[in-house]
């Protein structure tokens, strides 16, 4: 009988190379891929969106968000994506499809897109002004607070955009990205960053 | 070889480097200009009067102005692949080792061959070419056309790929500004100091408009020191953004805003990882048009001589440049600006042969002036001018009472007055309206948020400009609620401003009103005889600012002309439509990142890297790259690749990537009588564990996809697309769920990305299955029989689910794992198929195989077919409402002479049959009467050894067994094919079931 090995690849796996990238000298930019996640879609079902806000606030201490904002404890993050829905970012199977089914019994309908999606986080003196060149989205800090979330689309891909906590006094904005758009969007992303040279790497720490 | 001596530069003054000069070659000769310098300026410096030829009769001309509006020095800048045409002299940037090249004549600049035509001139008029070049009509495109192409032209492109980078960017602001001249930077500085966020755009490379060239007193400071003092104030304001070598170009809906920067025009090559130039989208609450005015021409016997020049543009030669484009200069104008130019002159030593002022009066300053510097004031106008390619020689005046005079002169100053650049205020279709008091079109209102000031909207003193400017920056910061506080306004002296209106000077030989065109005062005046009187009629007719300069020093003395031909004024005869852009934006720039191999996003696979190893072929279907086949060494072509792989699998297994199929996953209780309503069968009594074939049709009853759906549980359906359709679907889906259906409680998710999936077919697909699949999980017939769908663990611990479907006609299983194991589990399949010679196959192999089994697929749900034509009207239920279900009654839908799927065949079992060939009854002659269908689909059967196909044929499933004619027009082919059943394999189930 052969022996069969599992290994995962993340949507970027095979075309991340770390390391600089781009024009020399300081860096203006890192960008890295967060790996292995758990990401769970909670969709209230009819008429029970309070009874599942409710649910998410025992579960992780802080009221789902209603608008576009991403809202977390130590390990959780959660995203708004659309009306009466969000995402739950996580680690290491704690809030995973599996350990949600009961959460949201009765109130919500859960979807696993762990590996639905590539996680980059993208920070640095020069983000906002590579992120101008791929989202229509107003970033500028006094509009786009920490925090903040958008449901928009980047080089005709359709993106999940938040603003996580700073960073060493840098903005650190989060996309999440369908996976077999993933590679496509990071050439995007390379083309737009190169002038400002750029380290990559990756993670398996959210940021 | 250098002709290093800038024989026309002043020793001191202007803004230039002297200390960083710059090498460049025009025409093959080397000459030297300093930082600082335009192309065009670095030509005067050197003493180059003659730059191009005319548009249409090759005539020689100059330098007319010192800015975007320019219609004659137009060049090709650089070499080969990045060469430029019709670039502008005027706003080039001089680097070190600039190339640029004289267009439109041979064999040389100063001996055109094609000069010839101005002799024929007096039939090149307007419509010549619509009136001469009729007969016979053929030759148009074959003989006339190219002709009059090569010899009437401009530039030529580079004709191989731009090696470059554009990009493009967003940006927001509260107050967008058009401009840096005294209005701009004044608006700037209000908006800025009252906390709005501020984007200021300029064309030039330095901020300050006609301060550059004209200078002026400001708060008391010279007109530089008071820019570097409002440069520096602005710049310590950090929402303040001055944006140089940008044009703001057009105006679009909701504040929205495009732009041009040129990131590298001025060097050479772009850095390493810097683009050329970068296209901007600025988004914006407010905005102001500080965008200046243009100095319009009076049209005037011989006033494209070389050496005639625009009276500002000779000041911002003289002033900004410090190089002269004469030594001793006549000037022309019916207004007071135009005297600034005789100050630029005497002040640059420069001598004054004339001052020619059409106006009744000059003022005693003036007279003073000229009697002390000793120079005539003549009273009247230009009526010719005589010189050539070396500029001009002597100036012919009509004086007013009629005599005439002559002067010397190599150089002729014009101002005919200023037309505010009101281009931005009119792109949603404003009209501007006509002020007299300045003879001269202004904004009539602008789009919502926008507001011209300064010379934009007819404000030409210094004075005005400034106050117009800071009070239109503090009432947009306001209007965005910033309320800091503005200070007060910059103050300078408001100079007068009198002006007689005077457009056109009647006399002997060709005035041009439109010099890149070559459209005379006469063409204008023709239009009008030949009933062409409309402002837009005139346009096309004469071509009348048509060419890259849109006309800009052009337009309005064209129609000032018509109006006098026709007796109306000028308002009465009006202006064309605005429309952007305001100057040439290069299309490299409006595609960006997006071109080559980036023209579009696209979509991988979860196996793509594998396939890409294994040597794959790719296929673009829509976004997505798939694998088309695998060749193998020694494999001749395509045909003999995917025969292999369709044997490989109908006589033993093989696997094929399916995640691009569309994947939705429906929860929630009222899931299934959801789907029975977007399915025309149902889903709701559907089994958990069990899939089934679903087809959904639009609302008018036409198939619009279809796909598999199988219930995983009570309460959640996975519902599979087509590939081409996964995206269309979804959104049906959720609009059905939010608009149509709302009382129902479901959620839909696309859960495309989140597995990977496989096709697993053959007679040994168990065999291989057993291998990788928990020796736990039942997978015989009774276990796992036809239409099961489950999840099963793997050997390794890994969770799969497992659908027992079939598109080839084998015995199938499709196999998904969460997609970061798509890779893993392609591996997999290898290992645990090697013995079994498992064989990937790739969407052609996959095609073979349904056209084999008779499947429909997108060339069949075409948009025009019902599930009957497709052979499923059996489906349709008729216990239940389901969408698309009334119209699909229609007569016309349920005729029964409708095309309706069938398989094809040729009767010649070696002639290749091909899709797009119709199908007409035997013995007829073939036309649309007759024309009964189609064929769809076609491959080379292995299996049968033949070509076959589907096609969709007027009452075809009547018609097994009959011979028709399959006609091929395009490809010049006719044969005779056999209709027959569309499932050629396999027609009873047995191998998928067994």
């Amino acid at each position: 009988m052969a022996e069969f090995s599992w290994d995962i690849r993340s949507p970027l796996d095979r075309t991340l190379v770390t390391g600089p990238y781009g024009a020399r000298g300081e860096a203006g930019l890192s960008l890295t891929e967060i790996r292995n996640f758990d990401l769970v879609q909670a969709m209230a079902r009819r008429g029970k969106a309070a009874e599942m806000a409710a649910a998410a606030k025992a579960r992780f201490g802080v009221a789902a968000p209603e608008t576009p904002k991403a809202v977390g404890n130590a390990d959780a993050t959660l995203i708004w994506s659309g009306p009466d829905q969000f995402f739950v970012l996580s680690k290491g199977g704690r809030h995973g499809i599996e350990a949600l089914a009961s959460v949201f019994a009765g109130s919500a309908s859960l979807s696993d897109q762990s590996h639905a999606r590539a996680l980059i986080s993208v920070s640095g003196q020069r983000v906002r002004a590579m992120l101008a060149k791929l989202s229509s989205i107003d970033l500028h800090p006094d509009v786009f607070a920490v925090g903040s979330a958008a449901a928009t689309s980047m080089d005709h891909t359709s993106v999940t955009l938040w603003r996580g906590g700073d960073r060493g006094g840098q903005a650190v904005f989060n996309l999440l990205v369908f996976s077999t758009f993933a590679e496509s969007l990071w050439h995007t992303i390379l083309d737009s960053a190169a002038e400002y040279g750029v380290t990559i790497g990756h993670s398996e720490e959210l940021a | 070889m250098v002709g290093g001596a800038q024989t026309h530069r002043l020793a001191d003054g202007g803004l230039i480097d002297r200390s960083v000069p710059l090498s460049f070659r025009f025409d093959g000769k080397t000459l030297l200009g300093f930082q600082g310098d335009t192309l065009a300026s670095a030509l005067v410096a050197n003493g180059v009067k003659l730059v191009g030829r005319s548009f249409k009769y090759h005539r020689p001309r100059g330098i007319l102005t010192a800015g975007s509006e320019e219609p004659n020095a137009l060049v090709e800048l650089r070499s080969g692949a990045r060469r430029e045409p019709n670039t502008k002299a005027t706003t080039a940037e001089l680097y070190d080792g600039l190339e640029a090249a004289s267009q439109n004549r041979w064999p040389s600049l100063r001996h055109d061959f094609l000069s010839v035509n101005q002799l024929f001139a007096p039939i090149f008029v307007a419509g010549f070419y619509y009136k001469t070049f009729m007969w016979p009509a053929k030759f148009w495109e074959a003989v006339y056309e190219p002709a009059i192409r090569r010899a009437a032209g401009l530039g030529r492109a580079a004709g191989i790929a731009d090696p470059d980078h554009y990009d493009k960017a967003w940006a927001h602001c509260d107050v967008l500004i058009a401009g840096s001249g005294p209005a701009g930077l004044a608006a700037a500085l209000a908006a800025g100091r009252s906390g709005a966020r501020v984007i200021l755009c300029e064309e030039d490379f330095v901020p300050g408009g006609r301060l550059l060239a004209d200078g002026g007193t400001i708060d008391g400071l010279p007109a530089a020191e008071w820019i570097a003092r409002t440069l520096a104030e602005l710049g310590s304001m950090p929402d303040v953004r001055i944006m140089t070598r940008t044009t703001l170009f057009g105006v679009y809906d909701g504040g929205t805003y495009g732009a041009i920067e040129r990131v590298n025009d001025h060097l050479p090559v772009p850095p390493e990882h810097q683009v050329r130039q970068r296209l901007w989208r600025i988004v914006a609450k407010r905005s102001i048009v500080a965008a200046g005015a243009i100095e319009r021409p009076i049209v005037f016997a011989g006033n494209d001589t070389p050496g005639v020049m625009m009276a500002s543009a000779m000041r911002s030669y003289v002033g900004r440049y410090a190089a002269t484009p004469a030594k001793r200069v006549a000037l022309f104008t019916n207004n007071e600006d135009g005297w600034r130019t005789v100050q630029t002159a005497i002040g640059a030593g420069l001598q004054v042969a004339a001052v020619i002022d059409a106006r009744p009066d000059v003022s005693p300053a003036h007279r003073t002036l000229a009697s002390k510097n000793g120079f005539p004031v003549l009273n009247g106008s230009v009526a010719g001018v005589d010189g050539g390619k070396d500029g001009v020689r002597k100036i012919a005046v009509s004086l007013t009472g009629g005599a005439r005079a002559e002067v010397d002169a190599d150089g002729l100053a014009v101002s005919g007055g200023w037309n505010p650049s009101v281009g931005l205020t009119s792109y949603h279709r404003g009209r501007p309206k006509w002020r007299d008091d300045i003879a001269a079109f202004v904004p009539d209102g602008a789009p919502p948020g926008m507001v011209a000031v300064g010379a934009a909207n007819g404000a030409f003193g210094l004075g005005a400009c400034l106050r117009q400017g800071f009070e239109a920056g503090a009432a947009a910061a306001s209007d965005c609620g910033r309320g800091g506080t503005a200070g007060s306004a910059p103050v300078a002296d408001d100079e007068a401003f009198s002006l007689t209106p005077l457009w056109h000077v009647a006399g002997k030989g060709k005035a041009f009103v439109d010099q890149q065109h070559d459209v005379t005062a006469s063409d204008v005046e023709l239009a009008q005889r030949e009933g062409f009187e409309s402002v837009e009629h005139l346009k096309r007719y004469t071509t009348l600012g048509m060419a890259t300069d849109q006309g800009k020093t052009s337009n309005i003395a064209g129609l000032a002309i018509m109006a006098a031909v026709t007796g109306k004024s000028i308002p009465e005869t009006g202006t064309t439509i605005y429309r952007p852009p305001y100057v040439p934006v290069a299309i490299g720039a409006f595609a960006g990142h997006h071109r080559d191999e980036t023209f579009h996003a696209t979509r991988l696979t979860p196996s793509h890297h594998w396939a890409a190893e294994q040597g794959a072929v790719f296929v673009d279907t829509g976004l997505w790259k798939r694998a088309q086949w695998y060749p193998r060494a020694g494999e001749k072509d395509w045909l003999e690749s995917v025969t292999r792989e369709v044997k490989a699998v109908r006589g033993g297994v093989g696997f094929c990537d399916v995640s691009t199929l569309g994947k939705i996953d429906v929860h929630g209780p009222d899931a299934g009588v959801f789907l029975d309503r977007v399915y025309i069968n149902s889903f709701s009594n559907l089994a958990v564990g069990k899939a089934r074939y679903g087809l959904m049709l639009r609302e008018d009853g036409i198939v619009y996809d279809d796909g598999t759906t199988s219930r995983l549980a009570e309460h959640h359906y996975f519902l599979t697309t087509t590939t081409a359709k996964a995206g269309l679907v979804m959104q049906h889906l959720e609009f059905c769920r939010q608009v149509l259906f709302p009382e129902l409680d479901v959620q839909l998710t696309s859960v495309s990305d989140q597995w990977a999936q496989f096709s697993i077919a053959g007679p040994k697909t168990r065999e291989l299955l057993r291998e990788i699949v928990d020796p736990s999980e039942d997978l015989s017939n009774e276990g796992f029989p036809f239409m099961g769908a489950r999840e099963v663990a793997l050997r390794g611990g890994i969770k799969a689910r497992l659908f027992r479907i079939s598109f080839s006609g084998e015995m199938a299983f499709e196999i998904s794992v969460p997609a970061r194991y798509g890779e893993a589990l392609v591996r997999n399949l290898m290992i645990a198929g090697k013995s079994l010679g498992v064989t990937p196959y790739g969407t052609e192999a996959l095609g073979v195989m349904r056209v084999e089994k008779g499947h429909v697929a997108g060339p069949e749900l075409n948009g025009t077919t019902t599930a009957a034509d497709l052979g499923l009207g059996k489906m349709m239920s008729t216990k239940k409402d389901f969408i698309g279900r009334v119209m699909a009654g229609r007569e016309a839908l349920v005729a029964p002479d409708r095309q309706v799927v069938v398989g094809v065949k040729p009767t010649d079992k070696a002639r290749r049959l091909r899709s797009g060939a119709h199908v007409i009854p035997k013995g007829e002659i073939p036309g649309p009467g007759n024309d009964q269908g189609y064929v769809t689909s076609v491959c080379f059967s292995p299996t049968l050894d033949q070509w076959i196909g589907l096609g969709l044929v007027e009452r075809g499933r009547e018609r097994i067994g009959e011979i028709v004619r399959a006609h091929d027009p395009l490809r010049g082919e006719a044969y005779d094919v056999e209709l027959c059943n569309p499932v050629f394999y396999d027609p009873e189930g047995g191998r998928q079931r067994g």
